[in-house]
């Protein structure tokens, strides 16, 4: 290939696509209140509508940077070569359980935008995928230390 | 239940040091040192043999099974 592709080059472009998706959430958490505000001109006036979706942008905020944060973090050890360490699993579960609890977020968000039940289940479906991964993991690093340990 | 690791018995017999045994069997000597400690979860025939060679002994004199 021309580019001369590559591992390390693809962890770089995974990096760079957490920084393009850290500066769409901060646009979001900036333009939060606009959002808002046009959701509730949509929704003939009704403000409390707008100060629910507020709510649920900035909760699923939150979820979002701490997961934005650990898969940084997880891609920095894959860079440096440690991939299968406890560390790894660690973020795994954390990012697993952002999933999750934004799956909730979003399903108690569908009770006033219904669309949310969408966004829910792509959440708990990655969710899910991700624990998957994360017990592959743990299992390979029970291997890892039997093999270190095999004289 | 478990399995001893009888080397520094055998070693202390045969007067060898752990870095001149390491280096006949063609191991690190961390690795000796793991095997010594009882941290080793596995050890390969391959390793046991060169033990056994170097040692000329049994491998039952180096491993023991304990209730």
């Amino acid at each position: 290939m021309g580019l001369n592709w590559n591992k390390d080059k693809s962890v770089v472009l995974s990096q760079v696509c957490i920084a393009v998706f850290a500066l769409c959430l901060l646009a979001l958490d900036i333009g939060a209140y606009r959002l808002a505000s046009w959701f509730v001109q949509l929704r003939l006036h009704d403000w409390r509508l707008g100060a629910l979706l507020m709510v649920s942008i900035y909760s699923g905020s939150v979820l979002a940077w701490l997961c934005l944060y650990r898969l940084w973090k997880l891609l920095g050890n894959v860079r440096r070569g440690e991939l299968f360490v406890p560390e790894n699993v660690r973020c795994m579960r954390v990012v697993s359980w952002c999933c999750a609890l934004a799956a909730g977020i979003c399903a108690l968000s569908a009770l006033y935008y219904p669309p949310f039940l969408f966004v829910a289940v792509a959440a708990g479906f990655m969710a899910l995928i991700v624990r998957i991964v994360k017990n592959a993991f743990e299992q390979a690093i029970a291997m890892k230390d039997e093999l270190d340990l095999t004289v | 239940m478990e399995i001893l690791v009888n080397l520094d018995v055998m070693m202390a017999k045969r007067k060898i040091s752990g870095g001149e045994l390491a280096e006949r069997v063609g191991i690190t000597p961390a690795n000796l040192s793991i095997l010594k400690t009882g941290k080793a979860k596995a050890i390969r025939f391959s390793t046991l043999m060169a033990l056994c060679h170097e040692l000329q002994c049994q491998p039952g004199d180096i491993l023991e099974f304990k209730e």
